[in-house]
């Protein structure tokens, strides 16, 4: 303090006077005090019940604030509450959603038809058993062949084996990772022969809801059919390029064909919901078809993809139609070193 | 005693109170005297403490009379009971008790007794700042200002009672009191 201004420090001294006076005072009034006369009247202050900081003025004095951090205590939980239960939730589904291959622990053979032994590989199979299994079907007669990515990724070798037990070497061609996509190509084993004519088509076209589906896959060592129908355009959690099937599957039902009442291939197999009933997911053949044009020159090797123009199944009884389809659909083992 | 005449109204009795009357002082203390009193010893404390609370309670009342910043809102009986009630529950609070009991007496204002003992504290602080101000100042400055502050005396008087030449002479000195004074209070004040 620069000034020179007595002022303040004069008006302090004034008030540091003025109440010492006045403390004199009191006390001289105090004295003159007749202090029975004082406690009588004392006496007839009557003395309350209720306690003093928690009542009224408590209220008033914290009220405001109470009601804010209540406010805010109520909305910080509800908030709370809500953002884990939405994380929870997808959390959940993500946990919910399974890819459909199989892993094979402890294998059990209670019967096994070996009707060629090529090479001794089938039986090498038996002895030796994959690491990951699955289904997987011909797409054309030369050989190639369609799975799910899932099934062969970081695989070291795939093999393929048909319902009558013929094992063949596949050779992955193209994968499609965000399709879940992967074609093979069998004929480099020379134990392939092309086959006869493929009897499904393939319908690129969006199917209807309600449209009775079936598929031929292997959860087991042994091809299983499942019957079902379309529950709704779009897969786990909207995915557009999947339909969601009411179709009984269960690991080693990956990358089996689904097909329509007329033996169209309308999608691939390729996962369920756990925790919920029916519900199993399938790549839309319009998916499939763009796969297989994104498909390099040199990988086809001067083989392009023809594939069947037309089903032959359509007027046929489904137990018909599965005769005929279940020739194509293989088993896919994927080996891992 | 009583009645012998018209008793005073709140308002003639802060009049007085602010001009320094004696009788109104006086019958200021004597009428809520009794009210503190009660509210004190029903509460923990003794006669000393409820004359301690009631005097410093009389001392708020006194130096916002003064200051001219005191209103009034309700019955002066209310607003006395309500800063002798928070003066003592501070004091309650020392020795750890929250708690004290009403005695029947009317709802008071929270909101201008926080605010009035709020200024009080302050107050005393100054208070407590410049005793301690003073007591560091040493001889002749110390009382050489409170007789002139304090005691009121004249310059005349002072002059003789120090033995200055003349009241200039004198005027001189107590200014360099004064300054010193202020170096030593604000060199505290501030921190």
């Amino acid at each position: 303090m620069e000034t020179n201004e007595p002022n303040e420090i004069e008006n302090a001294l004034r008030a540091y006077g003025d109440r010492i006076r006045f403390r004199r005072k009191l006390v001289a009034v105090h004295k003159s005090m007749d202090m029975d006369e004082v406690r009588t009247e004392a006496g007839t202050y009557r003395v309350g019940q209720r306690s003093l900081n928690s009542g009224r003025n408590f209220w008033r004095t914290y009220g405001t604030t109470l009601a804010v951090a209540a406010s805010v205590a109520v909305v910080t939980t509800f908030s709370s509450i809500f953002l884990y239960r939405s994380y929870q939730q997808s959390h959940k589904q993500e946990q919910q959603y399974s890819q459909l291959s199989k892993e094979i622990q402890a294998v059990k053979y209670s019967q096994r038809r070996i009707l060629s032994d090529l090479n001794g590989r089938s039986l090498s199979l038996s002895q030796n058993p994959a690491q990951v299994s699955g289904s997987g079907f011909l797409i054309t007669t030369d050989g190639y062949f369609v799975t799910n990515n899932h099934l062969v990724q970081g695989a070291d070798s795939v093999y393929v084996q048909s319902s009558k037990g013929d094992v063949y070497k596949a050779r992955i061609v193209h994968t499609d990772q965000e399709h879940d996509i992967a074609i093979l190509q069998l004929c480099d084993d020379t134990a392939f022969r092309a086959v006869t004519a493929i009897p499904y088509g393939f319908d690129a076209r969006p199917s209807a809801l309600g449209e009775r589906v079936f598929t031929l896959g292997y959860p087991r060592e042994e091809v299983v059919y499942g019957e079902g129908y379309l529950s709704s355009r779009t897969g786990y959690r909207g995915d557009s390029i999947a339909y969601q099937v009411a179709i009984g599957v269960n690991p080693g039902n990956s990358g089996g064909p689904l097909l329509d009442e007329k033996g169209n291939v309308i999608g691939i197999i390729s996962g369920k919901q756990i925790m919920a009933e029916g519900v199993s997911f399938a790549i839309k053949t319009d998916y499939l078809l763009q796969t297989i044009n994104a498909i390099s020159a040199d990988a086809l090797n001067g083989l392009p993809v023809k594939l069947p123009r037309k089903t032959t199944l359509a007027r046929l009884s489904r137990k018909q139609q599965i005769e005929q389809v279940q020739e194509y659909v293989y088993q896919v083992k994927v080996f891992k070193h | 005693m009583r009645d012998r005449q018209p008793a005073l109204t709140d308002e003639e009795l802060l009049t007085g109170l602010a001009n320094g009357s004696d009788n109104a002082l006086t019958e200021l203390y004597r009428r809520y005297f009794p009210m503190v009193l009660q509210l004190i010893t029903t509460n923990n404390g003794n006669e000393d403490d409820a004359k301690d609370i009631y005097q410093e309670t009389l001392v708020v009342l006194y130096e916002k009379v003064r200051a001219g910043s005191f209103e009034l809102h309700s019955q002066l009986k209310t607003y006395i009971y309500a800063v002798g009630r928070r003066l003592w529950l501070k004091q309650l609070a020392q020795k750890s008790r929250y708690m004290v009991r009403n005695i029947d007496v009317d709802a008071t204002d929270a909101g201008q007794v926080s605010d009035d003992l709020v200024d009080h504290e302050e107050r005393d602080r100054q208070f407590e700042l410049m005793t301690d101000s003073l007591g560091r100042l040493g001889e002749p400055c110390r009382t050489l200002l409170e007789d002139f502050y304090i005691r009121h005396l004249s310059m005349q008087d002072i002059t003789e009672k120090f033995g200055y030449t003349n009241a200039d002479n004198a005027k001189t000195q107590k200014y360099k009191c004064l300054m010193r004074l202020k170096r030593l209070f604000f060199a505290e004040y501030k921190t």
